[in-house]
């Protein structure tokens, strides 16, 4: 095993309140991403 | 009056059915096709292969849910297409057979006037000889009993390991054309969080195969990405989780054999070799079911509906990688020669792969087939959907619901360990899922910030929400259709 995640990075990953904040981000986030909306490509280019 | 058949009740075909009883009247049928008497929730499946949930969390049984809303369901098997009908019956039909009930065994004729093909992939495991899940130390989580069977044997060798065993276990894909790199991904950090929980973590070695070229590439020739104020790649980051997790990789391999612990494989260097084992999860080889077409006269036209999986409108042209272009996916998932077949999901036969295609000096093709995730197969499926409805509602030809996996985007939230406070998830988004050079040269095809990549504790929560939201809306409670595919 090689520590390539520091301890400050797995606190934060870790952590229920950051995590918290995080979760509702992400879930935004991801919600624009999935809403964004599809479409063909053909007529575009 | 319009019968609308759809094949297969997985993630397309039950999205497909859900939204076409919601928004056609009563007087149009829709009648579902399948021989799995229930509905999975596949992604968590993997949460079944480390014991953390039961096959009965992650499924319900569709007759009566189907029942209740109207619409018909036939517990068979589609067996052959008949898009003409045939000398007796003047409609199109496919021939299905009843796995179940007291027409078991039996054949039916069911006609459409259009036909969903939702049927998935099927887990060909005869592919790689040996490989057969619960056969020679091997296990598969493609479904719920494969998933089950892995926790069984995982939880066998956990056992001994607290005695005192030292294992070896091997993730990853088990044929060099493999597919669904990301659910073996979640699968082995799911597996070794549960070592450490049981303590043995020290006493296995785990290692991860793979015909990807990259690690990261998980079929869609990898990803350049947003990770916090950073760019990095999906190589990077898979690496770094590797390395953090103590697990070794072996890329760019074809598994072409499984005896009793053994996997054998093929390198893109040529060469042969063997890697043993305690307990591995390898996924297959995914194809199409081997369904035959016939035309009215009874001529054989399987070419015109089958290349593997369904014939869309893709452009099959066969073309060098550098003249791939995002346009070679299809947008309406239409048969080019029967308007009233459509095929979303994993069913339609794509152009080509997303990875860049390489061989072994030796000439076997060692690339990842594209894969087909969630997302995207449930919002195919709905806007094959709306385009029926249209059809139907307008009496026209016309398509107007596009969605080219080259103009959408898909989110994979991989669960990275299991645990309300010491669970873990990568969450991945993609935009597009095709990479789209022309528009985005620059970032390897993906727009960044749309295309971005996080680690941590939200990652579980979000999956564990995900599979109650899906399973919600799957079961057709109220106002589940707000849930967005
Ligand atoms: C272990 C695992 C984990 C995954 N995790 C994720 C994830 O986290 N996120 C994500 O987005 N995707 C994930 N996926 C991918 C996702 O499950 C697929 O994209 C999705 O299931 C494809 O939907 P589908 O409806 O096309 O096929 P399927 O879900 O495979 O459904 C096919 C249906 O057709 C039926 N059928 C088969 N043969 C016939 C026949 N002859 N006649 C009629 N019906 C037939 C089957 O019974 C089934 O109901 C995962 C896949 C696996 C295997």
């Amino acid at each position: 095993m090689t520590r390539r995640i520091s301890k400050y990075k797995r606190f934060l990953m870790m952590n229920p309140i950051i995590q918290f904040f995080k979760f509702i981000y992400l879930s935004i986030k991801i919600m624009i991403v999935v809403a964004g909306g599809h479409g063909g490509t053909r007529e575009i280019n | 009056m319009s019968r609308i058949v759809i094949l297969g009740a997985g993630i397309a075909g039950h999205v497909a059915a859900s939204h076409l009883r919601r928004k056609l009247p009563k007087e149009h049928e829709v009648v579902v096709v399948s021989p799995n008497s229930n509905y999975q929730w596949i992604p968590s499946n993997i949460w079944v292969g480390i014991g953390r949930m039961k096959p009965k969390d992650i499924l319900f049984p569709l007759a009566p849910l189907y029942a209740k809303k109207h619409i018909d369901y036939k517990q068979a098997k589609a067996i052959s297409f008949y898009p003409e009908g045939d000398a007796e019956e003047v409609k199109p039909y496919v021939l299905a057979e009843y796995v179940a009930g007291a027409n078991k065994g039996t054949t039916e004729k069911v006609t459409y006037d259009y036909l969903i093909n939702a049927t998935g992939p099927k887990l060909n495991f005869e592919a790689t000889e040996g490989l057969s899940p619960g056969k020679n130390k091997t296990h598969s989580v493609c479904t719920y009993t494969h998933a089950d069977e892995a926790w069984n044997a995982l939880n066998d060798l956990i056992q001994q390991m607290k005695q005192g065993k030292k294992a070896k276990i091997l993730i990853g894909t088990g044929h060099a054309k493999a597919t669904c790199q990301g659910a073996a991904f979640e699968y082995i950090l799911n597996v070794e969080q549960e070592l450490r929980r049981h303590k043995v973590r020290d006493m296995a070695q785990i290692t991860w195969i793979s015909n990807e070229y990259h690690l990261g590439d998980f079929g869609m020739d990898g990803m350049l990405m947003s990770y916090g104020s950073n760019i990095m790649k999906s190589s990077e980051m898979v690496e770094m989780i590797f390395e953090d997790r103590g697990i070794s990789w072996i890329l760019g391999a074809g598994v072409n054999k499984i005896e009793d612990g053994v996997a054998q494989y093929e390198t893109l260097e040529g060469d042969y070799k063997t890697e043993s084992y305690d307990f591995a999860m390898l996924i297959p080889s995914f194809s199409g079911h081997g369904f035959k077409a016939y035309n009215k006269d009874g001529e054989e036209i399987t070419n015109k509906l089958f290349k593997g999986f369904m014939i869309v409108d893709a452009d099959y042209t066969p073309k060098p990688y550098e003249e791939w272009s995002v346009q070679d996916w299809p947008e309406t998932y239409q048969n080019p020669s029967y308007s009233n077949i459509f095929a979303p999901g994993i069913a339609f036969a794509p152009p080509h792969s997303i990875s860049k295609p390489r061989k072994s000096k030796n000439g076997t093709d060692i690339t990842p087939a594209p894969p087909r995730t969630g997302m995207p197969s449930g919002i195919t499926a709905k806007l094959v959907a709306d385009n029926i409805i249209e059809m139907i509602k307008h009496s026209n030809n016309e398509l107007h619901h596009k969605g080219s996996m080259g103009n959408m985007g898909a989110a994979c939230i991989a669960s990275a360990g299991f645990g309300m406070t010491k669970g873990s998830g990568v969450s991945i988004t993609t935009y597009p899922i095709v990479p789209d050079y022309n528009k985005y040269p620059d970032t390897q095809g993906r727009k960044l910030g749309k295309t971005f990549g996080t680690i941590g504790l939200a990652g579980h929560w979000l999956k564990l929400a995900l599979h109650h939201a899906f399973i919600y809306k799957a079961k057709m409670k109220p106002f589940w259709w707000l849930i967005p595919e």
